[in-house]
């Protein structure tokens, strides 16, 4: 069963349609005829607002026809079809939207005058019409031009048919009664529509205020500030307003901008980037801007309230991006404008942003957040900001003059300049990974060639304000040299050594980039220059070359005339062979580089992050990026994008460390624990050691690989665990101090000594162990030549001989322990005798801890005792008389490579705390062996005639 | 509580005159047993009041056989004391007992303490060495002399005691190793050119 109202809606439909219809064939399609004048701009602007109220029209109309249905069909079905069936009612919100689309085109045509321009333009015409346009004012008169008849006439019918809606459906819900199921939609619909007469009215006082506006400005304003979709919500001269410190005649609020009008000159403010702080009392409240700071004055209190209100609505109303329904500040009530927002502006004024355009976040006034600051000429930044400027992480391109490359900054950001750790490639030619301040290297920093660059080289080194300054290694590898020593203002400067490839090293005082004075020359072949050099390193002037095998020359040098070296001294001959120390084994730059600040620049920041009680957002800043090697620079850039956006895991990562740390502090857990931290490239620690064994391999490999460099690098590993160990100590405290304790115990010496070598050096070691097992094997590789000539001489020996020969007392013989066959002469028996100590000793090799070592020595030892108790079927305790040769013997036997250079890598990183005790007194019987084994009689003694083997047996 | 300091002695002398057994006679006739480890009868220590202070003797054994002799310089450098030994009954070994007393003043490390030990005294009826050309030698270069049966336990105390006495005293503003301190840490052979 249908109900009246019902039936008049239909009725209101059907009349709806048909009016729009006419509207469309009679008004509409005329009006867009005349307005087609699409070589003119403002006649393009024209068709393409009357062609959007045609669209929207349209849709009405459609929308219309399509209730006029639902309503039919349920006037014919009443049973099958429900009152909710009807459009109007379940998709009221869908109608709604298309008549305030309508309405907003309408308007827009409004506030430009559109109408009434067409209407000029074809007035003839639309004269002759007034008659027919009269149909579509119901009972309104027709007084005015034609061009306001227009007006109504796209509006009137709108009007009263929502007017008609709402009055029938408000009596469609009276009578359906309260407990109708369709009752609240009916209420819903009466609702929006009742609210929608409201927006109407507002959109019609804003559009004429709007184009009322026009007439009061220059045109030339009028033109720029009047355009179709934009709607005056305040004027000054409605209710007196005055700004300080800028000057204004006049003050507009639109719906998207405020406007500050001077004379000619027009201030807009993007509402979305306009922050109000509301004035408690008074006739004052307070503006911020991108780049302006401005009060607002009004006469009365009053006056201020509606500003402020309109302000902060406004503001709001455009942060959403669509109009408040039904008006202004309906919905939601803020009383402030919101302090973080996202948007985008272009600065103005002077200064590094100046033409800038930032978009992203803002916080009052300032970029504070995510963002993205883009110059006009090219260059580009993408990162955090703080209270306007960079801040934290950023990623800055800067184009290139020539061709199309980039010098790209990843790096952190502090206050608007590089500070802290980053990564900068410039163009394709060379990369910088270190550390910034004020937006220039400084501190530690690899500055590296790329692979396509022309030129190869790279610096390790300390930075200062942009230049190389301080301790710094540089590689020059088309030059095939390195040089390691001090620098200042981006020259080679104080104590410094060079390395080439050829093996030759020179060690000197270098000023403005040149070695001067006295210096030292060291050849590949081990022969000894002392004197004065030219700039470019040939010998010059009074010196002093000692030959290898001890000849000396003493005079002057030069260049000759065929370009060779010419020379005029004395030769002495007599010399005995110099020292091996004096030449072959001299170790370069020991004292010339103090080891303790040798690496500050990366000890530094670590000790700075501790200070700074290990903050999260900070450790990326101070302890670089999670890079391992330029290979990885590409995979890094992703990285760093998606790490960007988990930077809150960083923090409670850092709390997973700290709390590691404290849980693990007795000597067992506390190995376990730093073993993992070392290893772990994310771990603070790891981070630490991974740096440090960058600048090692730097200065020790490749062309440093170099034996005169021993010294300076097992100096530089004790100095690394020293480093580590208190880096470890500085977490600990910071640690403890979250906790709210402190470390209980101030650490003496002493005790640090112990951790040092007993805990951290052999953690660190395995670190630095090629690189520097290198320079051992180099600085021994004669002794070690000699000692395996004299293994292979008397690995021909048979056991018993070997015995015999090293005057091993014969009733040591472990000859009980052989089963020998009846065809065996025992004389012949081979690695049978004290088997069980030369394989104990073979396992020297398997570990590059010092200590393990040195107990494996032990147990070497501990073998020997106990075959000779056996032998002897006693305890015995062997005397030295006795255990050397027998040591000699196992040693001999076990025949480890490179014993010499194990050795004395051994003796450089044993705890101290052994010196004089079992372990020096192990290895220096080991030692002795070794200095045995290179003896003549033990190199040379090839089998006496006596034990030929060619003898029949 | 006493200070502890370390002392690095080596065993200097022919072999077969008794350099093992002075030590083990020294060590093991004691109460002292809270067993610090040993190599065999080659390295040995021993922890004795002297005065204020404590002495751990580090007791580095040395091969006495010629053909190893080029090798005691690694032994004995950083050593605060040498004890050298001979046999009274073997005039050789009083020669051999020269010759280290020669090496050790050139290439050993300043200031080391000299003891000279005369063993085997219970064999004194077969004696080669008189006593008084030791004294009158071992006077001539500043060092302590016993003669001692390791055999009859006769002056081996005395012996350590006398050289407890030539160490000098610690001096206040160096810390407590000073008897122990490697002279230099260089891996040069012998060590020779300490500085």
């Amino acid at each position: 069963m249908c109900s009246p109202e019902e039936e008049a809606l239909l009725q209101l439909e059907e009349v709806f349609s048909v009016t729009l219809d006419h509207i469309n064939n009679l008004v509409l399609q005329p009006l867009l005829k005349a307005a087609a004048e699409p070589s003119d701009p403002w006649g393009r602007e024209c068709l393409s607002l009357l062609q959007q109220l045609h669209r929207s029209s349209r849709r009405l109309w459609e929308v219309t026809k399509e209730s006029l249905h639902s309503l039919q069909e349920r006037l014919h079905h009443p049973d099958s079809f429900g009152l909710e069936a009807l459009l109007l009612l379940h998709s009221a919100d869908h109608i709604l939207q298309i008549h305030i689309e309508y309405i907003e085109s309408y308007t827009s045509c409004v506030v430009v005058n559109v109408f009434q321009k067409a209407a000029k333009r074809r007035s003839e015409y639309w004269r002759a019409q007034r008659k027919m346009l009269q149909q579509f004012l119901s009972g309104m008169s027709s007084a005015g031009s034609v061009g306001t008849v227009l007006v109504q006439a796209l509006h009137q019918p709108l009007a009263h048919h929502v007017q008609q809606y709402v009055f029938f459906l408000l009596s469609l819900a009276d009578t359906i009664g309260e407990h109708h199921p369709s009752r609240e939609l009916v209420v819903h619909a009466a609702e929006l529509f009742g609210n929608l007469q409201s927006f109407m009215s507002q959109e019609l006082d804003q559009a004429m205020a709007t184009q009322a506006l026009r007439h009061t400005l220059s045109s030339r304003v009028g033109d720029v500030l009047c355009t179709p979709s934009r709607r005056l919500l305040q004027d000054s001269q409605d209710i007196p307003v005055t700004v300080t410190p800028l000057r204004s005649e006049r003050v507009l609020l639109f719906d998207d901008s405020l406007v500050l009008l001077q004379g000619h000159s027009v201030h807009t403010f993007d509402l979305k980037l306009v922050w109000v702080e509301p004035g408690q009392d008074g006739c004052m409240f307070h503006l911020l801007t991108p780049e302006e700071k401005f009060f607002f004055c009004s006469k009365d209190p009053q006056g201020r309230v509606v500003w402020q209100w309109k302000v902060t609505q406004a503001v709001c109303q455009a942060l959403r991006g669509k109009k408040d329904f039904p008006l202004l500040g309906a919905g939601l009530k803020p009383s402030e404008t919101p302090s973080c927002r996202c948007g985008a502006y272009t600065f103005l004024s002077e200064g590094r942003f100046c033409q800038a355009t930032y978009e992203g976040e803002w916080y009052w006034g300032k970029p504070h957040g995510k963002g993205t600051l883009k110059w006009p000429d090219g260059r580009n930044h993408v990162g955090e900001f703080c209270q306007g400027l960079e801040h934290g992480f950023g990623i800055r391109l800067v184009p290139q003059a020539s061709e199309d490359k980039f010098d790209c900054y990843k790096c952190h950001w502090r206050e608007g300049s590089m500070c802290g750790y980053g990564i900068c490639e410039n163009g394709t030619s060379e990369v910088y990974k270190g550390y910034f301040q004020e937006g220039l290297r400084h501190g530690f920093g690899v500055l590296e060639s790329t692979p396509q660059a022309p030129q190869s080289c790279r610096y390790t080194g300390h930075w200062e304000k942009g230049q190389r300054s301080g301790y710094g290694i540089a590689e020059d590898s088309d030059r095939g040299e390195r040089y390691i020593g001090m620098w200042q203002a981006d020259q080679r400067h104080g104590p410094g050594i060079i390395v080439t490839q050829a093996g030759v090293c020179f060690q000197g005082t270098f000023q403005a980039d040149k070695m001067v004075g006295p210096g030292i020359l060291l050849s590949e072949d081990d022969s000894l220059y002392e004197g004065t050099f030219t700039r470019d390193l040939t010998l010059l002037g009074k010196g002093k070359v000692t030959f290898p095998n001890g000849f000396t020359l003493e005079g002057s040098f030069g260049s000759g005339a065929g370009g060779g070296l010419h020379t005029q001294g004395v030769l002495d001959t007599a010399g005995l062979p110099p020292d091996p120390g004096s030449t072959r084994k001299r170790q370069l730059g020991l004292g010339a580089f103090p080891v303790e600040s040798r690496w500050q620049g990366i000890c530094g920041p670590f000790q700075d992050f501790v200070r700074a009680g290990c903050p999260g957002d900070l450790q990326e800043a101070l302890l670089g990026f999670h890079v391992q090697s330029s290979k990885e620079l590409r995979k890094s850039q992703e990285y760093l994008c998606c790490e960007r956006t988990h930077p809150e895991d960083h923090t409670g990562r850092m709390e997973d460390i700290l709390e590691e740390l404290l849980q693990h502090r007795e000597p067992e857990a506390l190995q376990q624990c730093l073993r993992k931290a070392l290893t772990n490239s994310l771990h603070p620690l790891g981070k630490l050691l991974r740096t440090l064994m960058l600048t090692f391999q730097a200065t020790y490999t490749g062309i440093g690989a170099n034996k005169h460099l021993q010294g300076l690098a097992q100096e530089e590993v004790k100095q690394h665990a020293q480093e580590i160990w208190a880096a470890y100590r500085g977490l600990l405290q910071v640690a403890l101090q979250r906790k709210g304790q402190a470390l209980e115990e101030a650490e003496d010496a002493e005790t640090r000594d112990l951790q040092v070598h007993g805990l951290v050096l052999p953690l660190v070691l395995p670190s630095f162990y090629s690189e520097l097992f290198t320079l051992y094997l180099l600085l021994h590789e004669r002794e070690d030549s000699l000692y395996s000539q004299g293994i292979i001489s008397l690995s021909l020996f048979p056991d018993t001989k070997l015995l015999e020969f090293l005057d091993v007392q014969k009733h040591l013989w472990p000859l009980k322990d052989l089963t020998l066959t009846t065809n065996q002469r025992y004389s012949l028996v081979r690695d049978k005798c004290f088997l069980s100590a030369t394989e104990c000793l073979q396992k020297m090799i398997t570990t590059v801890d010092p200590r393990e070592k040195l107990e494996v020595l032990e147990r070497t030892y501990g073998e020997i005792e106990a075959t000779v108790s056996r032998v002897l079927g006693q305890e015995y305790k062997l005397p030295m008389d006795d255990l050397l040769p027998l040591l000699i013997y196992v040693v001999s036997r076990a025949r480890i490579q490179h014993l010499g250079a194990e050795i004395h890598l051994i003796r450089d990183m044993m705890d101290p705390i052994h010196t004089g005790g079992l372990y020096d007194f192990l290895l220096t019987a080991l030692e002795s062996c070794y200095e045995h084994i290179q003896k003549e009689d033990m190199r040379l003694d090839r089998l006496p005639r006596r034990w030929d083997l060619r003898e029949p047996w | 509580m006493m200070a502890i300091r370390e002392l690095k002695v080596c065993l200097l002398g022919d072999t077969g005159v008794g350099k093992s057994s002075i030590v083990c006679r020294f060590v093991q006739d004691h109460f002292d047993h809270n067993i610090s480890p040993t190599i065999g009868a080659s390295f040995m220590t021993k922890t004795v009041p002297c005065g204020n202070e404590l002495h751990k003797f580090l007791i580095w054994d040395t091969a006495g056989q010629e053909r190893f002799h080029s090798l005691a310089p690694m032994y004995y450098r950083g050593s605060a004391a040498a004890v050298i030994v001979y046999d009274i009954t073997k005039q050789d070994s009083f020669h051999t007992l020269k010759k280290w007393v020669k090496e050790l003043k050139e290439h050993g490390p300043e200031n080391i303490v000299m003891a000279i030990a005369g063993n085997k005294c219970d064999l004194s009826d077969i004696r080669e060495v008189p006593l008084k050309d030791a004294k009158e030698y071992a006077e001539s270069i500043g060092a302590v002399v016993v003669e001692t049966s390791a055999k009859n336990a006769i002056n081996i105390e005395e012996l350590f005691q006398g050289i407890s006495r030539q160490i000098p005293p610690l001096d206040p503003h160096e810390n407590g190793k000073n008897g122990t301190i490697h002279v230099t840490q260089s891996h040069l052979q012998g060590g020779r050119r300490c500085c």
